[in-house]
């Protein structure tokens, strides 16, 4: 797990008359805690990583105590299944998982529950994962709310506000038999603030007290005829419900302001960039009193259409802030008022961007542009125009000043990361003509960051745990080569059946090479079922990859250690150049390094402090033997293999240079082994608490090579103005 | 408004994901909060954690709750152009994105950023020097922050070994931009209870800094030179007397250069070969060029002239002065011994770089015929801290006076002679030409693969367009060019397709017209 939770579960125990601090998100999970839950599921991803981690890592003694079962899913189509606990019994549970990629997984869950319906609330934490940063792609929640009538919960970004919101929304669940899903942006997820706890109560049913029958009811199959009789139920009952409970429990809130011929309504976690735009624009104070009124909507689906008619009458002017696309909210609030006759002009994506993340800017200029076209009564049109154009010349002036565009830093795998020599590899056999260029169906993972430079290798990405299964169309379409990667976290989220149980079934002949870091990585290194994570898991539960790859009929099945790159090369070629029939994998296998490093780091720092001998491993580059082609670094991207400005009067492209936060793990020397790259690495081990046969060794190496050497010739640094030879310009001829 | 402050303190901290910017964040979260000040901050994770960029968001609003008696301030979840009282970055090329974001104004900001680089992937990858200097940074920031802390505290981290984010605490705190005392901080470093002393020392450097108290090392040097050997004096004299002194630095280097790769006369023949060129530059106006002809083919002679072989190699691996490098650059401690394993792996290549021509050539021609003996090649780990590692690269070394009678030897001699006959010819037609000819010899760097597909490169354009050129063949203004967008494209990619593309387009050449 990427941290610990001590300090978080101290504050999941809080109760009444004190106080959390903390992320958003864990205070969502403490708000669970306080609605009395009974089961807890979900699947990690950002942002919502830390709701499983907590509960399910250092907070166990009091998921026990309050009889909570925790479960970490195997996917979250397996995190909305367990739901259905909340079918027919009267318990409440929460699940959770990234959007819209997880939602998408979930769908086929998602749409049997909310037709039958629930019985004990039902909530599903959906960690919006949009924009700058993310690796997710752009749709929005908003549509599975609509298709499977589930109601939309999109909180303002205020801690207290935020834990009543989940805690009515069970109630809202409970009352209109429906799950509600409540979604929250990354930055939401991540926010520090504080509220007052209340106790956390224990459910009526729990694993402590257990429901004494089991219960029957063909009404909750989603079978005909009961399908005809859920629909209907949807319809005329649970829908209204809904809208009436919202109303008359006051979730989404009215903010008055004097300019009333005009009015804004945003999505409730867009309420605070709102204010912040209006207050840049000198129309709203600190404490969010704003000028022009807002409706700010905390539910999003479904609309209340008398509370948006309510706002809108007497208005000539409303602006909706909606960010998504399509522009869902503003259709609904057209149609809204075009039924009930209301006149009000609806302006929306008409100043703002159709799609993407509304940033401060965005915002900023966006209610600009509304306003400059409302003319709300007493409102100083000149001061807004002065405050959007000081932004737009600012950037103007630092691009003037600047000269050239600030070059792009893109991500890419982190220092001594045992996949980046799998793609060395995958470089290198693809310079050897028997094997030629290679089409990748890539997957989702660390291992997508071999897109990016400097491998760009991988030509399609489809989905989590479907590299093998993207690769069935074009494997036969292709003259060269196909393969596929896969990691050991889509593996077990679906790959393990829709790709390679598929492949098996269908003959295929290719490659897979199924990436076994032991973690579900990108997301914070949660535990997978062949997680060993170096022996701290109970054994019984581990599930190596091959024993399921056998299982499912895989012939050719080959482990290998990533790190060896020239046998990984040779291993691909032999796979690809095989004549045996069937699907070949390589477990490509080495530890996150992360996990690794923060396990055996903090051993290592206590041997040398207890005065143990710990030998510290790194590599270098001889910079007067490194010519400055950086090929090295181009079959590598390691974050600690970089260059330096060339310390060579003669030469001018700089040279490659190992960093201190080297970790030692091999791969320079194997790659420039693997590739014949240069003589300029070497790896140096320093002994570190020497013995007294290492000293003595030492001392007799260096004083017999020092006979050999002479003494030592100091290199003498260069006065500055000598060295400008470099920067001549050839005149006109 | 009841005399509170109207708007909060905004902050946002650039870092690199894994560089310990969310601990900043939370120390100036934690201590905002001992202060009693409402206080929010966010992250975004995820991706660009990854070694990408990253930002990290703080507001705190300059008034206690007890003064704010119940009100509660709304606080932005985004930093906003035009709206921020401290930009915090802990890299050079992060404030340079900063300040292209809008986001430091001279009206409020104050930046506070390390100067030290962390290069991109897109620079390191790059076959020549992409380099992002930031040559235009520092006025920009001067001119659009209120006031800026630009220094490298990377090195000032370095040197005291401690960390870079605890110094930039140090230092916001000794800005006093912040409504928060100095003891608040040093609190908040304390609770948190990670690695506290190095904490605590790196916060005390930036205060100190900011104090002025502090006086920081002067930046190494980019470029290092050798000192000469005994031998190689007089030459330099020579070289003080004969070069302008726009030459005297590359070509005194590479005197030195040749003198240690092989002997006197080796230099010797370095200045015989120079000596036609400065003529030629003399003659076509290199005053006012810089001597810029002069220059560039000194600097590529030297470089072609002390070509990397075994015997090359051996020698600089197996010097004292190597081993006191490495020390270094490991941060070795006095005391702790080290082992050091070097990579070789020769080929052919290798091995007939040190045969005579007679022995050599009919064995490249052998090894040059399959596929399996191109790629062949013999993996060799070398301890050269063990007395017989240090001895197989020391003898290797020792081979140097033999090199004179090497195949190698005798076909780097031809083609400088080739490389350098067209630089002269060319210098008589069109002295941008003569100067494009000479770097085309960066194209020759490289080891093995590299190295042979440089060579290839540098073969081709030599052929396709210098040479005609430099006879007069081809228009040489054209020429010029032409010889400078092959050589661009020759380091676009490292698979040549730029090059391909480049070269396809100037298969048409205007004939020769009048210069």
């Amino acid at each position: 797990m990427e941290r610990s939770f001590a300090r978080e579960v101290d504050m999941l125990r809080r109760g009444d008359g004190e106080y959390f601090e903390g992320e958003g998100i864990l205070a969502i999970t403490k708000a669970l805690l306080q609605s009395g839950v009974s089961y807890v599921g979900g699947y990690q991803g950002a942002p919502v990583s830390h709701l499983m981690d907590v509960l399910t890592s250092d907070s166990k003694g009091l998921m026990a105590e309050l009889g909570v079962h925790t479960e970490v899913c195997a996917n979250e189509a397996a995190a909305c299944a367990m739901l259905a606990a909340s079918v027919n019994y009267p318990i409440r549970g929460a699940v959770t998982w990234k959007s819209t990629v997880g939602t998408n997984v979930a769908s086929d869950a998602l749409s049997n529950v909310a037709s039958v319906g629930v019985t004990g609330g039902a909530l599903i934490v959906l960690g919006e994962d949009y924009g700058e940063g993310s690796s997710i792609i752009q749709e929005r929640s908003h549509a599975f709310a609509m298709k499977s009538s589930v109601w939309l919960v999109d909180p303002r970004v205020d801690h207290p506000r935020i834990v009543e919101l989940v805690e009515k929304s069970f109630e809202l669940s409970e009352e209109t038999n429906t799950p509600v899903m409540m979604e929250f942006r990354i930055r939401a997820c991540h926010v520090t603030g504080r509220f007052a706890t209340k106790d956390n109560k224990k459910a009526a049913f729990s694993m402590n007290d257990r429901i004494p029958e089991p219960s029957f009811d063909l009404d909750k199959i989603a079978l005909p005829p009961s399908t005809y009789m859920q629909e209907k139920m949807k319809v005329d009952k649970r829908f209204p419900a809904a809208i009436n409970f919202i109303r008359d429990n006051g979730m989404n809130e009215f903010f008055d302001g004097e300019c009333d011929d005009v009015g804004i309504i945003c999505q409730g976690g867009l309420y605070n960039s709102v204010i912040r735009g209006l207050q840049q624009l000198g129309l709203a104070d600190p404490f969010g009193t704003s000028r022009i009124p807002i409706y700010c909507m905390n539910v999003t689906y479904p609309m209340v259409p008398e509370e948006v008619v309510r706002f809108c009458a007497g208005k000539r002017s409303v602006c909706m802030v909606e960010e998504g696309f399509p522009e869902y909210l503003e259709q609904a609030l057209n149609a809204t008022l075009r039924k009930a006759d209301v006149n009000t002009t609806v302006v929306g994506k008409d100043v703002f961007p159709k799609a993407g993340e509304y940033q401060s800017e965005v915002m900023l200029n966006g209610l600009a542009k509304f306003i400059e076209g409302a003319v709300p009564k007493g409102i100083d049109l000149g001061q807004v125009a002065a405050v959007t154009k000081a932004v737009a010349n600012t950037k103007a002036m630092a691009a003037e000043l600047l000269g050239a565009p600030i070059p792009k830093r893109p991500p890419g795998f982190c220092t001594g990361c045992p996949e980046r020599p799998v793609f060395s590899a995958i470089k290198l056999a693809e310079r050897d003509p028997a094997v030629g260029k290679m089409h990748i169906s890539a997957d989702i993972g660390c291992h997508t960051f071999s897109t990016l430079p400097p491998f760009n290798l991988g030509n399609t990405v489809t989905g989590y745990g479907l590299g093998l299964a993207s690769s069935a169309g074009v494997k036969d379409a292709l003259k060269g080569p196909t393969i596929s990667i896969m990691g050991d976290g889509g593996f077990w989220h679906n790959g393990l059946s829709t790709g390679i149980t598929g492949a098996v079934f269908n003959n295929h002949n290719n490659l897979l090479i199924v990436m076994a870091n032991g973690y579900s990585s990108a997301t914070g290194q949660q535990y997978l079922p062949s997680s060993t994570a170096g022996g701290n898991r109970p054994p019984d539960t581990v599930v190596p990859i091959e024993n399921a790859l056998r299982g499912v009929g895989v012939k050719w099945i080959r482990k290998q250690y990533t790190y060896h790159v020239g046998t990984m090369r040779n291993l691909i070629k032999e796979a690809l150049t095989s004549t045996d029939k069937g699907l070949k994998v390589i477990i490509a296998e080495a530890e996150c390094q992360i996990a690794k490093q923060r396990r055996e780091k903090p051993i290592a720092a206590r041997a040398l402090k207890a005065g143990k001998r710990v030998i510290r491993t790194r590599f270098g580059v001889d910079e007067d033997t490194c010519t400055g082609d950086h090929s090295c670094i181009r079959l590598s991207g390691c974050p600690s293999l970089s260059v330096k400005p060339n310390p060579d009067i003669l030469r001018k492209d700089p040279v490659a240079s190992v960093l201190n936060s080297c970790v030692g793990c091999g791969l320079c020397g194997e790659v420039s082994d693997a590739a014949v790259l240069c003589p300029s690495f070497y790896r140096a081990d320093i002994v570190q608490n020497p013995t007294a046969i290492d000293r003595t060794l030492d001392a007799i190496r260096r004083s017999v090579i020092r006979l050999f050497q002479g003494k030592v010739e100091a290199e003498a640094p260069l006065a500055a103005e000598s060295a400008s030879g470099a920067q001549i310009k050839v005149a006109a001829e | 408004m009841t005399g509170l402050p109207d708007r909060p303190i905004s902050m946002v901290v650039g870092a690199l994901g894994g560089e310990g910017g969310g601990v900043l964040s939370d120390w100036i979260v934690r201590a905002a909060q001992i202060c009693r000040f409402p206080t929010q901050s966010t992250s975004i994770p995820g991706v660009a954690q990854r070694t990408g960029a990253t930002t990290y968001y703080i507001e705190i609003f300059p008034a206690t709750h007890e003064e704010l008696d119940g009100r509660k301030p709304v606080m932005a979840l985004y930093p906003a152009p035009g709206n921020m009282d401290i930009v915090v970055t802990s890299e050079l090329m992060e404030a340079g994105r900063m300040l292209e974001n809008g986001m430091v104004t001279p009206d409020r900001t104050t930046l506070i950023a390390s100067t030290h680089r962390v290069y991109s992937i897109v620079e390191k990858s790059a076959m020549n020097d992409q380099l992002f200097r930031g040559d235009n940074l520092m006025n920009a920031a001067q001119k659009l922050a209120k006031r800026a802390v630009l220094f490298d505290m990377m090195a000032l981290a370095e040197k005291n070994g401690t960390v870079l984010n605890a110094i930039v605490l140090g230092v916001i705190a000794g800005s006093g931009e912040l409504p928060i005392p100095v003891e608040r901080f040093e609190e908040s470093i304390r609770e948190s209870g990670v690695a506290v002393d190095t904490n605590l020392k790196g916060f005390a450097l930036g205060l100190a800094y900011m104090k002025g108290e502090l006086e920081l090392p002067a930046p190494e040097p980019e470029k290092k030179s050798r000192p000469a050997k005994a031998s190689a004096e007089s030459l330099l004299v020579d070289v003080a007397a004969a070069y302008p002194a726009e030459a005297h630095a590359i070509v005194s280097e590479g005197v030195k250069r040749l003198v240690d790769f092989q002997n006197t006369a080796y230099a010797e023949l370095y200045l015989d070969r120079l000596a036609d060129v400065l003529r030629l530059d003399r003659e076509r106006g290199g005053e006012r060029n810089g001597w810029a002809l002069t220059v560039e083919t000194g600097r590529y002679l030297a470089l072609m002239m002390s070509y990397e072989d075994i015997i090359r190699v051996a020698d600089l691996k197996s010097r004292a002065s190597r081993m006191a490098r490495v020390r270094r650059e490991v941060m070795a401690r006095n005391g702790e011994p080290l082992h050091v394993t070097e990579f070789l792996k020769p080929g052919f290549d290798e091995f007939t770089s040190v045969m005579p021509p007679w022995l050599g050539q009919p064995i490249m021609n052998w090894a040059k015929r399959t596929e399996g003996r191109r790629n062949f090649h013999m993996a060799m780990r070398v301890r050269t801290d063990t007395v017989f590692g240090f001895l197989r690269l020391w003898g290797l070394s020792k081979l140097r006076f033999y090199r004179p009678r090497t195949y190698r030897y005798a076909e780097e001699q031809a083609t400088v002679e080739a490389w350098l006959t067209t630089v002269k010819n060319a210098a008589a037609q069109h002295y941008s030409l003569a100067v494009a000819i000479a770097e085309l010899a960066n194209l020759r760097k490289g080891y093995s693969d590299t190295h042979r597909h440089g060579v290839a490169n540098f073969d081709r354009v030599m052929r396709e367009i210098a040479i005609p050129a430099s006879k007069g063949e081809e228009d040489p203004a054209w020429g010029a060019d032409a010889v400078k967008l092959a050589y661009d494209a020759a380091l676009a990619d490292p698979e040549g397709d730029a090059l391909d593309k480049t070269m396809a387009s100037l298969a048409e050449p205007p004939k020769a017209a009048a210069e």
